[in-house]
């Protein structure tokens, strides 16, 4: 058949033609708005996965991370911390690593006793792959990945054999009395494995699309922290609430105090602590500098900090 | 384009939430970062006074032990243990290391020194520093009898105290109180006076007579209190520096519940007539009384407000014991207390932000505070038996007697007006109706 064929057919078929076409684009941009919002989830979940100390670690990336490879690595890919087991709680039956996809079946981990060794070894799970790959599309809904799994229904030891790339050796078993507690202690062990030692599970070059607002907040809450610590006020009354003081603060790019904080206002009931308070608050700034951990590519969101400290928790 | 929105408001609430959670958050609408305190107590180094000679070590040592037990048992200092401590302080008029106090976290840094003068009296220097600047907060010298060397290291507390906190300190203060001995049945009860931190008792009376609710002058060093002697129980006035004593009017029956206006120079007491009693004010210069209430009931234990225009009191007249708050000349009262119960020795803070109770139910007695307008209530402590709250000179503590019952006696206990910090104070024997003195000094 020539082109020339072809067209003619077309043309004689206009009505399936443009039906066809139709579809092929309702659908397709069904699949891509769908996909877009799936993918920009994980990236949302970052900035507030945070721990107090180590937020701007969390949201730094690695020099050496790939540029095509921009979601963070699945939390719980790779290497664990070797986990202390009590009495090696049964024999050839390694303490798995969970995978990266959120494990919606309870973990039998719990009751190694009752689990039977297993002699055949299981086909390797994909999971690693695809958390690499589609990572957006794994772990974004637990809702939906549990629904899968029931309608897969894996039996639940399939779900624990991630076939660890090198089986630890098998500990013998026994009893020792003063690590009883930890036999008591029915939480799963690699608890301890998750939170790993790596704080920095991005291996990535940093989020391509640049969450400036995430980052903003997340330094934010560092330096809060970081004069929290220092900020120690003295207050005994009932009216603790009432009292504040607006401090503006300048930094250097090396996150020193530039000048004297300024004390912009006090409010309180009783003038003389709202001037200690901001007083305190001064100090507070200048001891606990410099303030190195600021991102210096932002230095212009904390050049100028305007602050103000309160006693609102000391009820 | 849904994708925006969508994307954005959930990474507000996600960044909210974790901003929360850190403390953060925007001030006023103007995007201020918003920081409370890590802690309430301020770790504070207090290493012993430098002595001038060898002979002054302990004095150095007992004054800065002193200002450690006062503001430790303030509640919002954490006095470092001088185990810990790494610089040994040799001499106050130079900079300490500060280095090495910030290693032990003290955030501020007492010196002192104590020298005896040619005179043979004592002088006491301190400074107080801010560890973290490296700063001078505050530095003072005092001179004074030997004696008194416990009164100069409740100066410097106080000293500190307000410069850290901005409010008045407490410490140089002193409290009279009914000091309790022997079996209950035959309990022997005596006026005594001591410091505020226990030190320093001394009795005022001989335990031959029964005392009660002795109350300080806020102005002078005098107390008034009630007194059983051979006849009608009677208030009386009693200068502590002269020891002088004398009845307070010439009333026919019982007068009680004496307390001191805020100047001063007049008492307020309750009036027996018959089976009522009533409010009275006396002018201590004049000597000329006036009635303040007229009611069918038992009206006691009035207490004026800080500025003196109005009084709260104890009443009866609505069936069952009750706060009324009226004004200092009398007139209409308004009821201010209204929960389970019954309230009695009502007593206004120094700061008049508060009023201070009895309240008695459900077979305890609790000591609370609220608002002059009967709001705020707050119960601070509860128990078998807890009475008579007095305030300490800037408001913020109380003071009131707990006993246990059966064969014990009571004793003296300090709280927080926030209901933190419950404190017994060190008495020699057992211990009741405790009235605060104002500031010394």
């Amino acid at each position: 058949m020539t082109a020339k064929d072809l067209i003619r057919k077309l043309r004689e078929r206009k009505g399936t033609v443009l039906s066809v076409t139709l579809h092929v684009l309702v659908l397709g941009w069904g699949l891509v708005s769908f996909s877009a919002r799936s993918l920009e989830a994980p990236e949302d979940v970052i900035p507030v996965d945070i721990s107090m100390d180590d937020t701007s670690k969390m949201m730094q990336g690695i020099k050496t991370g790939k540029k095509e490879n921009p979601k963070p690595l699945a939390d719980k890919i790779g290497e664990t911390k070797p986990i202390d087991d009590a009495v090696g709680k049964i024999d050839r039956k390694e303490v798995v690593t969970s995978t990266s996809a959120p494990d919606p079946t309870p973990k039998p981990v719990e009751k190694p006793i009752e689990k039977k060794p297993d002699p055949k070894p299981e086909p390797k799970k994909e999971e690693p792959k695809q958390a690499e790959k589609k990572p957006d599309q794994k772990a974004d809904d637990p809702i939906a990945d549990a629904l899968k799994a029931d309608a897969k229904k894996p039996p639940p030891k399939q779900e624990t054999k991630a076939a660890p790339p090198q089986p630890p050796k098998p500990k013998e078993r026994t009893f020792d009395q003063s690590k009883i507690a930890a036999l008591l202690d029915k939480r799963d062990p690699s608890r301890q494995a998750v939170a790993g030692e790596t704080l920095n599970s991005n291996a990535a070059l940093g989020t391509p699309t640049g969450h400036a607002n995430a980052l903003v907040a997340t330094w934010k809450g560092a330096f809060v922290s970081a004069v929290r610590r220092c900020f120690n006020f003295p207050y005994n009354g009932t009216d603790a609430d009432q009292f504040e003081v607006d401090i503006d603060i300048q930094l250097r790019p090396d996150g020193s105090v530039a000048s004297d904080p300024v004390i912009v206002a006090t409010r309180g009931p009783s003038s003389s602590v709202s001037r200690a308070l901001a007083e305190s608050a001064k100090r507070a700034v200048v001891q606990c500098q410099a303030y190195a951990f600021l991102p210096k590519n932002q230095y212009d969101t904390w050049k100028y900090i305007p602050m103000t400290f309160g006693l609102k928790d000391m009820l | 384009m849904s994708k925006l929105p969508f994307v954005t408001r959930r990474r507000f609430m996600m960044a909210a939430g974790s901003a929360a959670a850190l403390g953060v958050s925007s001030a006023r609408g103007q995007g201020r970062l918003q920081v409370n305190p890590g802690e309430s107590q301020l770790p504070i180094a207090i290493p012993a006074f430098v002595p001038g000679t060898a002979a002054d070590g302990q004095v150095g040592a007992d004054i800065a032990g002193v200002i450690t037990n006062n503001l430790r048992r303030s509640g919002l200092f954490a006095p470092i243990d001088p185990a810990a401590f790494i610089e040994r302080i040799t001499n106050i008029d130079v900079a300490p290391q500060f280095q090495s106090w910030k290693q032990i976290n003290a955030q501020d840094l007492v010196t002192g020194r104590v020298t005896r003068q040619g005179d043979g009296r004592l002088k006491a220097e301190f400074r107080l520093w801010d560890v973290g600047t490296a700063q001078q907060l505050t530095g003072q010298q005092y001179v004074t009898s030997p004696e008194y060397w416990r009164r100069i290291a409740h100066i410097i507390s106080d000293q500190i105290y307000e410069r850290l906190t901005g409010e008045k300190g407490y410490f140089d203060t002193r409290v009279v109180f009914i000091d309790e001995s022997g079996p209950s049945e035959r309990r022997v009860k005596k006026l005594a006076i001591m410091d505020q931190d226990g030190a320093n008792v001394r009795y005022l009376t001989r335990g031959a007579d029964l005392v009660l609710t002795p109350r300080f002058s806020p102005s002078t060093q005098e107390i008034t209190y009630m007194e059983f002697g051979q006849g009608d129980p009677r208030v009386y006035l009693y200068n502590i520096e002269t020891g002088q004593r004398e009845i307070v009017g010439n009333f026919p029956g019982v007068s009680f519940a004496p307390r001191f206006s805020p100047d001063g120079q007049r008492i307020i007491m309750s009036l027996q007539q018959g089976g009522n009693a009533n409010l009275f004010v006396m002018d201590l210069r004049s000597k000329s009384t006036t009635r303040l209430t007229d009611t069918p009931a038992i009206d006691t234990s009035p207490s004026y407000a800080p500025d003196g225009s109005r009084i709260c009191f104890e009443s009866d007249r609505g069936g069952k014991p009750q706060i009324y708050v009226m004004a200092a000349g009398g007139g209409s009262a308004q009821r201010i207390s209204f929960g389970d119960g019954t309230y009695s020795t009502p007593v206004w803070s120094p700061r008049g932000d508060y009023i201070a109770f009895t309240k008695q139910g459900n077979g305890e007695f609790a000591i609370g505070i609220m608002k002059p307008d009967g709001s705020g209530e707050r119960i601070l402590t509860s128990g078998f038996h807890n009475e008579g709250p007095t305030f300490a000179p800037n408001g913020r503590v109380l003071m009131f007697f707990r006993d246990p019952g059966g064969n014990s006696g009571p004793s003296l206990f300090t709280v927080d007006v926030s209901g933190r910090n419950e404190l017994r104070v060190p008495t020699p024997g057992y211990a009741s109706d405790p009235a605060w003195s104002p500031l010394l000094s």
